[in-house]
């Protein structure tokens, strides 16, 4: 950046190119994409990627975003996805009110983020060491409540319209994962660029001692980011047992690594470098709509992840390419 | 809004305010940690951030010995307690068995263990490979798919080699000439090689059996698996590696300061470069492990990531300084698979393994953290 700014005639416009690397690329990807297959540009297929793989993804890939945008990584987003998911079935299964599971499978998410906060805020064990644990320690928990990792299925007689709505429910024709995601991306993407908090989470992201020293309550921000990230995941868990009426042991562990991708992918894309919620959704809609392209342009489902790791390496190595020259 | 009293740096970092700053004002006269003082006054003096008085230097190093020796104790006293509630648990096959089915994961932990040295344990920042399991797998499955198809020992051990070579280099060449942080480029790569495995095996289990196999699958002297000399070979190997020759000196230079090793005049990009294709070559070493250990490739590899690097953070507890070793690493693999065939034995529910394992690594990096020497 610094460097940048010192040669602005020629840098100012590969740096106005970086920013927009990643929507360049998912513009590619959709282009060659539609040209090959005749049906993935249509409304019934982009919804279809957006309700199926983009959805959870993406509320999953929030909660990444604000762990990474105050300088760790979560790696037990996948945890809180599996407990807020165990806690909500075994509530619904017991023939609780739905209402009242949400909240259960809630506080199991806000349960994850507190400890995690209790290790990261209070020990100061760095974020990464922290939530490695605390996945450990979930993945045990899980085999225990679940006899060694049996999925939980609800009762066919407690399957009410409730849990219906929850699990297939929309609005004006959206489902709600999706509205979910865009309350969610509103939000988020609002506090991390409009409040003062967001700045703060933001400094103590890029440089937690200069935070510290300035007099931000760095272990309060910490704790805070730590828990909202766990009760976020944890959404992304009821909404996914609530659409398969079951509980799968570590299913949630299928959004760690796209998380992580999509987040970093977002933050490095971005002109500042720093994680912001647009760069994120970009990253996770790249990998939605590169892999259900490989499949419908006819590559079976194993070419579809090399091709998928293939892609986001190209996209990685545009994108450094053109930090390069900028910095 | 009065302005906050900025706390000071060291201080800070010591953990003991009121005595620290009693010996910063008596040495310099100026008072840290009050109103006026600022991080830029103790970074203007970096003599000052030497402990002052000896008899703390003392006190630091005595709990950093007890330290180093708690994780080993611990370890000891886990064994101890399997030993007598479990007389099998001493059995030299047994013993053997566990080295044996520690021998993939202690392989590739060795590999990551390698990257954290050089690269540094900051995992963002820092050198972390996410494609071990990755090579491990795809590995594997060449080296079956392979002797499925008629070639010799010679062929299928130098194409899985070849292999976790080719996964090294281009980790290197991502992250040195494209300059892509190792987090994201080896999370690309592991996608491309748990890809490329399903490719070959099309996601299916592909038998194996050769001489070599069969070698690598028998048992040693004193009833030992020859898999499980393999491990102890490799690990004493690196650990020689790294003790006698400068190379392990310069390696951890390189991680724990990468501007002050370049201005020694470390090639830096070259250890980095090198502890990737290292890494890579191990993975495809524990792919012909794995083959020889299960009798064929099998799926399922990517479960190893995140146990492979529990097993490398863990490692830290037997160092001294809190730093990845091999050794560290050998022991961790050791003790983490002495825990489950020790609860096999006892009759405990396996369940508890995991979460051991995490409370483990909270609690040793919790207390590396409270010496204030943090990961």
């Amino acid at each position: 950046m610094s460097r940048a700014q010192a040669r602005p005639s020629r840098s100012i416009s590969a740096a106005e190119l970086l920013r927009f690397g990643l929507p360049a690329m998912l513009a590619l990807v959709l282009a060659v994409f539609s040209a090959l297959a005749p049906g993935f540009l249509t409304v019934a297929n982009v919804t279809g990627v957006l309700v199926n793989s983009v959805a959870l993804n993406a509320i999953v890939a929030l909660a990444m975003t604000l762990a990474v945008a105050s300088g760790g990584t979560d790696l037990s987003v996948g945890t809180a996805v599996d407990l807020g998911g165990l806690a909500f079935i075994a509530a619904v299964s017991a023939g609780q009110p739905v209402a009242l599971a949400v909240f259960f499978g809630l506080l199991a998410g806000i349960g994850t983020g507190l400890f995690n906060a209790l290790l990261i805020a209070r020990l100061g064990v760095t974020p990464f060491l922290a939530t490695l644990g605390t996945l450990f320690i979930g993945h045990s928990l899980q085999q225990l409540a679940t006899d060694g990792g049996n999925p939980v299925y609800v009762p066919a007689g407690r399957i009410t319209p409730a849990l219906a709505l929850i699990g297939h429910g929309s609005c004006l024709g959206i489902p709600l994962s999706l509205w979910l995601v865009l309350l969610l991306s509103t939000g988020i993407g609002l506090l991390l660029t409009r409040t003062r908090f967001g700045r703060e989470v933001l400094a103590v992201g890029i440089q937690a001692p200069a935070a510290l020293y300035s007099g931000l309550p760095v272990r309060r921000i910490l704790a805070l980011i730590s828990i909202a990230s766990g009760t976020i995941a944890a959404l992304a868990g009821i909404l996914l047992s609530a659409h398969v009426n079951a509980y799968v042991p570590y299913a949630g562990n299928a959004y760690l690594l796209d998380s992580i991708g999509a987040a970093f992918i977002g933050t490095a894309l971005s002109r500042t470098g720093r994680a912001n919620v647009p760069g994120t959704l970009l990253g996770v809609a790249l990998f939605g709509f590169m892999t259900n392209g490989l499949l419908l342009i006819g590559w079976n489902f194993y070419w579809q992840q090399v091709g998928t790791g293939v892609l986001i390496l190209l996209t990685l190595i545009l994108a450094f390419a053109g930090r390069e020259r900028v910095g | 809004m009065p302005p906050r009293a900025v706390p000071d740096r060291v201080a800070i970092e010591r953990g003991s305010k009121p005595l620290f700053q009693r010996a910063l004002l008596r040495r310099t006269g100026v008072r840290f940690g009050g109103e006026r003082s600022s991080a830029l006054t103790v970074l203007a003096a970096p003599d000052l951030a030497a402990p002052p008085v000896s008899r703390i230097a003392r006190a630091i190093r005595v709990t950093a010995g007890l330290r180093g020796a708690g994780g080993l104790l611990l370890i000891l006293a886990v064994l101890a307690v399997f030993a007598v509630r479990a007389p099998s648990f001493l059995d030299p096959a047994n013993l053997g068995l566990i080295l044996s089915q520690s021998a993939v994961l202690g392989i590739l932990s060795l590999g990551l263990t390698l990257v954290l040295i050089t690269g540094g344990t900051d995992v963002i920042a820092g050198g972390i490979d996410l494609s071990l399991a990755g090579t491990l797998g795809l590995s594997a499955a060449v080296f079956a798919g392979l002797n499925q198809a008629g070639f010799g020992d010679p062929a299928c051990a130098a194409a899985a080699l070849g292999t976790g070579l080719a996964v090294g280099l281009v980790n290197a060449g991502a992250i040195l000439l494209l300059r892509i942080p190792p987090l994201l480029a080896t999370l690309a790569v592991m996608n491309i090689c748990a890809g490329l495995e399903l490719v070959v095996t099309e996601n299916s289990t592909i038998p194996a059996a050769s001489p070599l196999i069969d070698a690598l699958g028998g048992t040693g002297p004193l009833d030992i698996p020859v898999l499980g000399y393999l491990l102890l070979a490799l690990a004493l190997g690196l650990a020689a590696l790294l003790r006698v020759t400068p190379l392990g000196l310069r390696a951890e230079a390189v991680g724990g300061h990468p501007a002050a090793a370049r201005a020694a005049g470390i090639a830096t990009g070259r250890y980095v470069a090198g502890s990737y294709i290292a890494s890579g070559l191990l993975g495809g070493v524990a792919g012909i492990v794995s083959v020889a250990f299960l009798n064929g490739a099998t799926g399922g590899s990517s479960e190893m990531l995140l146990p492979v690097v529990a097993t490398a953070f863990l490692g830290f507890m037997v160092s001294r300084r809190f730093v990845p070793t091999i050794t560290g690493t050998l022991l961790a693999t050791l003790f983490l698979g002495s825990l489950t065939n020790g609860f096999q034995l006892l009759h405990v529910s396996t369940y508890w393994v995991n979460g051991i394992e995490g409370a483990l690594i909270l609690a040793v990096v919790g207390a590396g953290r409270v010496r204030g020497r943090a990961a």
